[in-house]
């Protein structure tokens, strides 16, 4: 992995882990528009989404010790913690046995989700390269990595919801995220920005 | 059993938080036996993943969220424990600046200052900013110099540039590095100095940084290839670095000399 040299969000960090409060701060500034999209994709607009960015960035309050640079970005580290919540929301629903379509509020009148209120031009410039590469993959490896990103499905799970052999969908999401590899890893080895 | 396209397909569903269903033990006992490219591939995929994160967008974050966050957290650290030790070196008095924040300036009086200047007019904007700067750069030095197997070494100016000076700090248990350094020339913006790492004789590229206004640097290198550095230098290269050095040596150390 490449070594991230200038990512824009390392110097807050480090004063996150000085246990600076503006800096926390600073960075919910940066990146809490990103991660709040996230967790609304996942478990929709409401509460719930803010919850789960609460909990993200008390996580980096309290474990900013455990951040690794060698490993990815600042947005990469809170990015997968975003998402680990989310899913773990939206399992406990499937478990509880809830609905699993949406409340009303969930679905309501939050704002939409786009790169257009982005105002962190690194991340918004991470954003269109993933887009880029994301849209250069075929239909069905891009279908069977959404259902697994966004709705935490097993491939077990993708194979009866695409009317899938169960073979074919772990090929798909093999070469998805391969393809998605390949396609990032100049960025990450350009070392511009570490997500 | 050797690495196979079966073991990547597992891969590929950790990578997403999938459980990892019937094929999971063989490639637990697969990786048991140790296997570097289910490694890589593993953190590799997990980043990749992350790109469809892009998907969701952004949204305007609420301030009422920021609040209930700030809030939550309880009381901030007031000060930290300020470093103390040693140091008999001197290079120039800008450099001279940036050692004092490495040893013996704590965060207190940085935060003090950064408070006193949130106070005034914006004109002082640039030196609250400094501040701040000054105070996340120490945090990054101290995760080397707290720890206990760190050693120093000082390295010289040579050839185009022989009055400039530094000091490399390394810890190798931590396998990172700082390198403080003064009286640096200014480079062209298609130039950038490059750290290397002297392993067995052989030179092994630790990273580029630019030198400021003044001719200083403070660079963290987290490319630390071994633990066994024997000596340092510093080249002048194309932007971006390179993997061996070719340009000119402008500062080089000697084991003997730490």
């Amino acid at each position: 992995m490449s070594q991230k040299r200038d990512d824009p969000d390392r110097a807050v960090m480090l004063r996150v882990e000085a246990r600076e409060a503006d800096a926390l701060g600073e960075l919910y500034d940066r990146l809490g528009g990103r991660l709040l999209g996230l967790a609304r994709r996942i478990v929709g607009v409401g509460g719930e989404a803010e919850e789960v960015v609460q909990e993200v960035f008390l996580h980096a309050w309290r474990a900013a010790s455990s951040f690794d640079p060698t490993r990815g970005s600042v947005l990469t580290w809170l990015l997968i913690a975003t998402r680990s919540r989310a899913i773990d929301r939206l399992r406990s629903r499937r478990s509880a046995s809830r609905p699993e379509t949406r409340s009303l509020d969930e679905l309501g009148e939050g704002p939409a989700a786009g790169d257009d209120v982005e105002a962190n031009s690194s991340v918004r410039q991470w954003a269109t390269l993933c887009r880029s590469a994301i849209r250069q993959l075929p239909e069905d490896q891009r279908r069977a990595l959404e259902l697994a990103y966004f709705e935490g499905l097993t491939q077990e799970e993708i194979a009866a919801r695409t009317a899938s052999p169960l073979g074919t969908v772990k090929t798909r999401v093999r070469l998805g995220l391969m393809k998605l590899r390949e396609h990032m890893r100049p960025y990450w080895e350009s070392g511009t920005h570490g997500a | 059993m050797a690495h196979s396209e079966r073991h990547e397909e597992v891969l590929a569903g950790l990578a997403l938080g999938m459980p990892p269903g019937a094929d999971g033990p063989e490639l637990e006992a697969h990786r048991s036996r140790g296997c570097p490219r289910c490694d890589e591939i593993l953190a590799q995929m997990e980043l990749a993943a992350t790109a469809l994160a892009a998907e969701a967008g952004a949204v305007v974050p609420p301030d009422a969220l920021r609040a209930r966050i700030l809030s939550s957290l309880g009381p901030s650290r007031a000060s930290r424990e300020s470093y103390s030790g040693p140091l008999a070196w001197r290079v120039a008095a800008a450099a001279a600046a940036l050692l004092l924040v490495a040893v013996g300036l704590d965060d207190a009086r940085l935060r003090r200052e950064r408070e006193d200047l949130r106070s005034r007019s914006a004109q002082l904007a640039g030196r609250l900013q400094t501040a701040e700067t000054e105070l996340a750069q120490r945090v990054l030095r101290a995760r080397v110099l707290e720890s206990d197997d760190v050693r120093m070494l000082t390295l010289g100016g040579k050839g185009p540039q022989p009055n400039a000076q530094a000091r490399v700090f390394w810890s190798a248990r931590a396998r990172r590095g700082v390198l403080v350094a003064g009286q640096l020339a200014p480079l062209p913006p298609d130039r950038q100095y490059e750290l290397w790492v002297f392993l067995k004789g052989k030179p092994v590229a630790a990273g580029v940084f630019d030198a400021d206004a003044q001719g200083r640097a403070l660079f963290e290198s987290t490319d630390f290839p071994e633990p066994q550095a024997q000596n340092f230098a510093v080249t002048i290269e194309p932007r971006g670095g390179v993997s061996a050095p070719t340009g000119p040596i402008v500062l080089v150390g000697s084991p003997q000399q730490g």
